[in-house]
């Protein structure tokens, strides 16, 4: 549990009112400034004196950097676009219910309210033990608390784990990865479009960060391409209570089908390894398959291979095999219903 | 604490004198003289201030608005050590610098008040504006607690620096009642329904549904549940609390046809 | 810039974590500098020295004709080993280092699996020079500290006896074995260790393994990176000598397994490495024997 202490430790605050005067800012201070948009990932990390950064700016005042705008036949969603305006959008709404379903899954309604897009994909992990401000790899330090004989380790990761069984906790992430999103991202030396999965890295890559940002580095926007538009959705996430919990997992897949067939099909999942997971050998096997029950438990025996469990997160191996299955498969509706 | 009662009370009254327009800060505060105090150590757990709309500076310093001194000295004397040790702190003259002295749109009124980089606008409301309707539950925006409104829309204020807000229009449940002191609908749907027992958790929900209710005014008990699902309540009748809310937007389209 | 990195463990004790990568920094840039320093010394201080050379004391010339061609100064197995463990080595010095300078990718299993190769090789290596190779031919012995103190007197201008030629390893090769022992049986040591840290098909991961405190560990971790980068330093001294001109025919030893009798007559004494019919088990060395005669 949090412990409430008093106000923050002293930074110094920035409130820009243009991504340039951003990109000087951060250019300027480097490894001292945080970046932050909502801040509902920020303050925790400030006010329990984990993170002491000399710099913090606000991104707030940028208004280039926040709405959606339609461009290229898909959209473009400014970085610090809350989460709430991201599900209103009609729009996105109408042609990428799949974002919309899963930024509406994410945490509670005020925190939609103000957390951003850019800051829902770019969040650090929830691992309690990182969390808590022990020395583990990902704080710098050389050891991971949450993967030993005694450790606590429902949330962790089964697949990817490299030292860190850490995982990215964000439920836009996988809609985006599965809408194939591209993410526009100023550093010092330009501009960059990367692919949604190729944002964020394992700990493989570097130990202490989720994604390819460097200090420095600022994400602009979010675009969705036509392709997928308006095409066969399925979110899913499951989680302990139905507000605020992160994801123990989530699933995103868009498919098109064509004469009863899997024409074209994207698949992510989050929360079982350390970085959004986009399943492409499953896409590739369940391709020109029909999206049924069997090609779907086919496809969730295929997900979970290489999968391992830690002490306490078995189950998860099954929940992905399910999540899977569902997303290609569709759900069956229970005796019940 | 006994020792320490004058010189507190001097800064309540600092912090709140002048009624609607003060500066909440006090030289000898900055300059560390005053010990720090945890907030949570005397965090006010009782004060219900939803039939005193508006806010200004109470006539009595009772023994609460003296803890409350206390808490407010420790907050801004806690940071004043960190002034002198900061780097950046002369670089004021860049693009995006701060100042601290700004001017607050809340519940209608326009408030001066210093405020610290760091300071979130939970604190700015509670202890430097005196409005302690606003609670802090978990200062993690974890339960709704802080709920206010800014520009209509529900945010937890623990968890949004006071300098983000500059420019908006902030509304606590102190500004919930009209000028004559007639309550809120959604305020007096509570009382109707009785929907709280210990009603920590009130100002935050009333909020809550307040702002919810101004996108979707004729919500079905599940949209209404949904749509005030990020607060919390220790004393667990949500049944209670969605019927009295349930009756607060009942009252509130009837209040906006007449 | 500290030398150690610091942490607060979960019990509110201050550990140490790592050494600061920035000292990657230092021993590269120390072994360069050593490499110039030498370089000039080569080129110009010591040729005024070179005079002596002749006067360094040899065996009588009717051993010469004993001397084979080609004297054989490495065995295959022997060979293989400086191979295996020279690849091992780079393997892990770039998987270590080159993520600590910016190149991201996946490097823990390659550099455990490059550790295990090393420290296998390495095993091999004390057996085979302890049962089968002369395993005291790589260690100072007393003439080389008596020839060291001598060539010492004389560059300072002392009147001493000449230095003797050397055995099979000049001093200079011996101490650098010594140097690479310590720090790669440090480097193995802790790596092996460390093992238990990370997730190998061994072992289950368990960071308790051993019962060893977060300080232990974190001495562990500060003992593994120091000699991880004195190794950087080390090796590019190393490979340095090698190249150098009057070194190659030793280098070529290392691949070819023999060096020249002209070679041979010239750097070596044959009292104290004799080869031909008395020699026992010709050309078989302390393989871990490094080229560095200065
Ligand atoms: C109680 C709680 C419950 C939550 N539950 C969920 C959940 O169930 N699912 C879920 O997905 N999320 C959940 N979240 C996370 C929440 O959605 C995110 O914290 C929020 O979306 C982050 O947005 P932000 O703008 O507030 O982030 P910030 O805190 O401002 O930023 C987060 C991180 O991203 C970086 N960043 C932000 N924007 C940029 C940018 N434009 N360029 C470069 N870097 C940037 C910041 O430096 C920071 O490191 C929860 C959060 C809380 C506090
Ligand atoms: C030239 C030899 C070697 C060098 C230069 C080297 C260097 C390094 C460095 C710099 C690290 C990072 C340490 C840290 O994070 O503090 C490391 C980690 C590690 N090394 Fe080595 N090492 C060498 C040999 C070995 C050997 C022989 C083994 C195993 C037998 C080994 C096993 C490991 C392991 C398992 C880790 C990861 C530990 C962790 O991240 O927790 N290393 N090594
Ligand atoms: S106090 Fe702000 S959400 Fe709990
Ligand atoms: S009524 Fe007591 S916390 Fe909600």
């Amino acid at each position: 549990m949090a412990v409430i202490r008093d106000v923050m430790p002293a930074f110094e605050l920035f409130q820009p009112a243009t991504i340039d005067d951003t990109m000087r800012l951060l250019g300027q201070y480097r490894e001292d400034a945080w970046v932050m948009a909502g801040g509902l990932d920020t303050f925790d990390w400030l006010k329990d004196r984990i993170k002491r950064p000399k710099v913090v700016v606000d991104l707030s005042q940028v208004k280039e950097l926040s709405g959606i705008r339609e461009a290229g036949g898909g959209l473009e969603i400014g970085a610090t676009t809350t989460l709430t305006e991201v599900v209103r959008h009609p729009i996105v709404r109408e042609k990428y219910s799949i974002l919309s379903t899963g930024a509406e899954a994410a945490a509670s309604p005020q925190i939609r309210n103000q957390g951003t897009i850019g800051g829902n994909v770019s969040q650090d992990t929830r691992c309690w033990y990182y969390r808590a401000g022990w020395p583990c790899y990902r704080a710098g330090g050389n050891t991971c608390f949450a993967d030993t004989p005694t450790a606590i380790n429902r949330e962790h990761a089964i697949l990817g784990a490299d030292r860190c069984v850490a995982v990215n906790p964000s439920d836009s992430a996988p809609a985006l990865i599965a809408l194939d999103a591209k993410f526009v991202v100023r550093t010092p030396k330009g501009e960059r479009v990367v692919d949604a999965e190729d944002y964020f890295i394992g700990p493989g890559t570097d130990i202490t960060r989720m994604n390819i940002l460097r200090p420095g580095d600022l994400l602009t926007a979010i675009r969705l391409p036509a392709d997928w538009a308006g095409t066969k959705f399925y979110f899913e996430k499951v989680r302990d209570r139905n507000v605020w919990d992160f994801p123990l997992m989530n699933v995103a897949s868009a498919m098109v089908i064509t004469d009863g067939k899997i024409e074209r099909i994207r698949l992510a999942l989050n929360a079982a390894a350390a970085r959004p997971l986009r399943l492409a050998a499953v896409e590739d096997a369940v391709r020109g398959k029909e999206p049924n029950a069997a090609t779907g438990e086919m496809a969730g025996r295929l997900a979970v291979q290489g999968a391992r469990a830690l002490r306490f997160n078995a189950y998860k191996i099954p929940l992905m095999r399910n999540l899977v299955k569902r997303a290609i498969g569709g759900v069956e509706k229970a005796a019940w219903a | 604490m006994s020792h320490r009662f004058p010189q507190v009370i001097v800064t309540f009254r600092q912090l709140n004198g002048g009624g609607s327009d003060p500066i909440a800060i006090d030289t000898r505060q900055r300059m560390g003289v005053y010990p720090s105090k945890s907030i949570c150590g005397g965090l006010p757990m009782a004060d219900h201030d939803i039939a005193n709309p508006g806010t200004s500076a109470p006539l009595l310093v009772s023994r609460r608005d003296v803890i409350k001194g206390v808490i407010a000295a420790g907050a801004v004397s806690s940071a004043s050590y960190l002034f002198r040790a900061s780097t950046v702190w002369a670089q004021t003259s860049a693009p995006g610098a701060v100042e601290r002295l700004v001017t607050l749109t809340v519940n209608g009124q326009q408030r001066r008040v210093d405020v610290m980089k760091q300071e979130t606008l939970q604190t700015t409301l509670r202890y430097k504006l005196g409005l302690t309707g606003t609670k802090l539950g978990c200062d993690r925006s974890e339960c709704g607690a802080c709920t206010v409104l800014i520009d209509d829309v529900p945010h937890y204020s623990c968890s949004i620096l006071t300098h983000t807000v500059r420019g908006k229009n902030i509304v606590t449940i102190e500004g919930l009642a009209s000028a004559d002191g007639k309550l809120h609908p959604v305020q007096q749907g509570v009382i109707d329904e009785q929907g709280f027992q210990c009603a920590f958790c009130m100002s935050g929900f009333v909020m809550a549904a307040v702002g919810y209710l101004k996108t979707n005014p004729n919500p079905t008990r599940a949209e209404l549940a949904h749509g005030i699902s990020g607060n919390l309540c220790r004393c667990q009748d949500y049944d209670k609390i969605l019927n009295a809310m349930m009756r607060g937007a009942e009252n509130l389209r009837r209040a906006n046809r007449v | 810039m500290g030398l150690i990195e610091w942490a607060t463990s979960p019990w509110g004790r201050e550990v140490p974590i790592h050494i600061a990568f920035g000292l990657l920094w230092v021993s590269a840039i120390g072994g360069l500098l050593f490499l110039v320093v030498h370089a000039i010394y080569v080129g110009y201080w010591a040729k005024s020295a070179e005079a002596h050379a002749g006067e360094a004391v040899g065996a009588s010339s009717g051993i010469a004709a004993r001397v084979p061609e080609r004297v054989a100064r490495h065995s295959f197995g022997a060979r293989l080993f400086h191979a295996v463990m020279a690849l091992a080595m780079f393997a892990l010095l770039f998987t270590a280092f080159l993520p600590k300078v910016g190149v991201r990718f996946a490097w823990v299993t390659y550099h455990w699996i490059a550790g295990v190769v090393l420290t296998i090789s390495v095993i091999y290596h004390l057996f085979h020079a302890t049962f089968w190779l002369d395993f005291w031919s790589i260690w100072p012995d007393r003439v080389d500290i008596e020839d060291a103190a001598r060539r010492f007197r004389r560059a300072v201008g002392q009147a001493a006896p000449a230095p003797r030629k050397f055995a099979k390893y000049p001093l200079e090769n011996k101490l650098y074995h010594l140097a690479i022992l310590c720090a790669g049986l440090a480097v193995i040591g802790t790596g092996v260790l460390m093992m238990s840290r990370v997730r190998t098909p061994f072992l289950a991961r368990d960071p308790y393994l051993f019962g060893f405190s977060d300080t232990t560990w974190g001495w562990m971790y500060v003992l593994h990176g120091l000699t991880g980068i004195a190794l950087v330093a080390l090796i590019i001294a190393h490979v340095y000598f090698a190249l150098r001109p009057e070194k190659l025919f030793i280098t070529n030893s290392m691949i070819f397994g023999s060096i020249s009798r002209e070679k041979y007559l010239e750097h070596h004494d044959p009292e104290r490495w004799p080869v031909g019919e008395r020699a026992p088990e010709a050309g078989a060395a302390g393989s871990k024997s490094r080229e560095v005669p200065a």
